[in-house]
């Protein structure tokens, strides 16, 4: 098959496509298995041939895909260093941060047919590994929200916020008790490589929660 | 066996942090289930005696029979640990108890169960069955050549479930929007059967055998009378099997397949389905055999009058009359269906049933999900059959049925004929093929769609 290059935006429209699809299954994951928000409003469906957690609330869909939405240009061009899922307390520390890392290598090839099936049992993989990660780490203290955050350049920031990707969604630059936790332990989680995206998942979690 | 097995376990599960339910175990260390289940327990318990580090939680596969809303049915389900002995203690007999999964994490949902054995599973999937207690010795993969002919014979019936389709339409509510579409009359039912036919091979192929309708008429309603009584034969006592006392090894099947946590009702709705198509499939195979051995010569002699076909779609066409034609000589099956109607006088072309069949069977496949929710939509309409009356049943039950799908028989049939309708109103437009023939076929079990979504989804 062939190969394809950075140049050829339609390939890293696809790459961005896939990615922001996999975050936005993986946010709903974690809000369900961290129960950020109760379960009731989770409902089981499927994605990439396994059940999964999505939920039902619209506004939080709504929320969720807006801001994946002014990501997924990002990704496209290959900018977004990080994504990350944080996960604060009712004072706004955060507990935990699911930081996913993900690169994409600038030769990108297609070289195989089996390419897009392979990326899927990869995100596969990862999805059970969140579904999971309650094992590894402690519970959260009631009342927590979430955020995203997203390390990317500095050009590519304030291309953001000049330009509204959505009307009415603002990005703004996090602030610093988001953006570093004191006393974190790191948790690995899953590492994927593929040869259109690699990604690695972690987890920055607080030694002490409450 | 040496208790290496117990290390790799610990490593699997505490190191990896992964799932280690039975299925996956033995896929992985190469062991029958039965010795994998065997291993699992042992390690629970030589941990849970230690009763150090961190804990460890499990499932439990649990089956039985209970009495539930006055019959009495077999329940297999997934449970926590928590819930084990209230679930062992709701069944009249407990069958089997033994463990499904262990890990570290304390599973929310099932969802990961079905994830793990998801890739092994599909990794393995020539010889996924290699360890399976589960055995039967009929169960052949089969050649390329018998494949091909279980296909066509999965298409015919789905037509002459179509067929009667149209009629039922006629006679509904203009409620229903595929009957509201349909012109009235027998030429009417063939239109609209025509116009309903979906894009698929088949169909194009029945596009053609109107070309030829002169010659095919004839045979189709008998081929289409003849599948029914076969798939009748076959699904009603399948029907009955899921009904109440679902096969076991179908279950089990289905446990690997979709692990449930939580209520048993909740494990049995979801394995039925999954254990009627089990049964369908069985039931294509074995009419498929049937049909393959009763080929006579006029099937050949039929080839040449397929005018139209492509290159491509010749050898299917031909294989498509061949099937329609079989039934004809053998009309002693309608012995074997006691309640189906007689053969019709109308003729319909039984391709176009397959197709539609086909077509169901696809979108069944497809989305279960999404479907179960048209379902619950389109069961809302209701349609008379003129035939006989068990149709009509059917069209009441199912709008009762519509929130639940634990009853096969009236459910799958009201599926088949709601999601027929759907596609009725999708395809009006796009061919128009002659229907020829009203048969009770219509009320054939809708196990025969399923079939070919089982081979599609391959």
């Amino acid at each position: 098959m062939a190969t394809l290059t950075r140049q050829d935006l339609n390939f890293g429209q696809v790459v961005a496509d896939i990615l922001c699809e996999f975050l936005e299954v993986a946010i709903h994951l974690i809000l369900y298995v961290r129960e950020v928000y109760p379960s009731g409003i989770f409902q089981k469906r499927k994605k990439y041939n396994v059940p999964v957690q999505m939920s039902c609330h619209p506004e939080l869909n709504q929320y969720i895909q807006d801001t994946l939405h002014c990501v997924k240009p990002l990704i496209e061009k290959n900018e977004a260093e990080k994504v990350v899922v944080v996960i604060m307390d009712k004072e706004h520390h955060p507990v935990e941060r699911f930081v996913f890392e993900i690169s994409q290598p600038p030769l990108l090839s297609i070289s195989s047919e089996t390419l897009l099936s392979h990326v899927e049992q990869l995100l596969r993989a990862v999805i059970l590994k969140i579904s999971v990660c309650d094992a590894v780490l402690d519970n959260n203290p009631p009342g927590c929200t979430f955020t995203v955050l997203v390390h990317t350049r500095e050009a590519a920031a304030r291309n953001m916020e000049k330009v509204q990707v959505i009307k009415d969604f603002p990005w703004i630059v996090a602030d610093e008790q988001e953006v570093h936790m004191e006393e974190a332990k790191l948790i690995p989680l899953k590492t994927m490589t593929s040869d259109i995206l690699k990604m690695q998942l972690y987890v920055e979690e607080k030694t002490q929660k409450t | 066996m040496d208790d290496l097995y117990l290390d790799n376990i610990d490593e699997f599960v505490h190191d990896q942090n992964k799932i280690v339910t039975y299925k996956w175990l033995s896929l992985t260390l190469g062991v029958h289930v039965n010795t994998a289940k065997q291993m699992l327990y042992h390690y629970l318990e030589q941990k849970r005696r230690e009763s150090s580090g961190t804990p460890l939680h499990a499932t439990y596969l649990v089956s039985g029979k209970c009495v539930e809303n006055g019959s009495t049915c077999h329940k297999v389900s997934v449970v926590r640990e928590d819930k084990l002995d209230a679930v062992k203690a709701k069944m009249d007999v407990t069958v089997s108890v033994h463990v499904y999964s262990v890990q570290r994490a304390e599973l929310k949902d099932s969802s990961p169960l079905y994830s793990t054995d998801y890739d092994a599973v599909k990794e393995n999937l020539k010889n996924c069955n290699k360890y399976s207690a589960i055995h039967c010795a009929a169960a052949v993969p089969m050649s390329s050549v018998e494949l091909q002919r279980a296909q066509e014979v999965a298409l015919v019936t789905p037509v002459e479930k179509e067929i009667s389709k149209p009629h039922l339409n006629e006679s509904t509510s203009a409620t229903s929007k595929p009957s509201a579409k349909q012109p009235s009359g027998i030429m009417g039912m063939f239109a609209s059967k025509n116009a309903s036919k979906s894009q698929e091979s088949s169909k194009e192929v029945k596009t053609e055998q109107k070309d030829d309708s002169a010659l095919v008429e004839t045979s189709k309603t008998k081929p289409a009378s003849k599948a029914n009584p076969m798939s009748n034969f076959f699904g009603k006592p399948s029907q009955k099997k899921v009904d109440e006392k679902p096969n076991k090894s179908i279950k089990e099947e289905t446990d690997g397949n979709s692990a449930t946590s939580g209520t048993a009702s909740m494990k049995r709705s979801q394995s039925s389905p999954k254990s009627e198509f089990a049964i369908k499939e069985e039931q294509s195979k074995v009419s498929s055999a049937l049909k393959v051995e009763s080929k006579d010569t006029r099937n050949k002699s039929k080839r040449p009058e397929v005018l139209d076909s492509d290159d491509e779609k010749m050898e299917s066409q031909q294989k498509k009359r061949r099937r329609i034609k079989k039934p004809q000589p053998d009309s002693s099956d309608d012995e074997v269906v006691p309640d189906s109607p007689p053969v019709p006088n109308i003729q319909t072309p039984s391709p176009k049933k397959q197709v539609k069949r086909e077509s169901v069977s696809h979108q069944e496949e497809s989305s279960e999900v999404k479907r179960r929710k048209r379902r619950r939509v389109l069961k809302s309409h209701t349609f008379v059959d003129e035939e006989g009356s068990f149709v009509t049943e059917k069209g009441y039950v199912s709008e009762s049925y519509s929130e639940s799908e634990e009853e096969p028989e009236p459910n799958s049939k009201a599926k088949d004929s709601s999601s027929l309708k759907q596609s009725f109103g999708k395809r009006e437009e796009e061919k128009k093929e002659k229907s020829q023939k009203k048969t009770s076929a219509a009320n054939k079990p809708t196990k025969q769609p399923s079939i070919m979504g089982f081979f599609q989804k391959k």
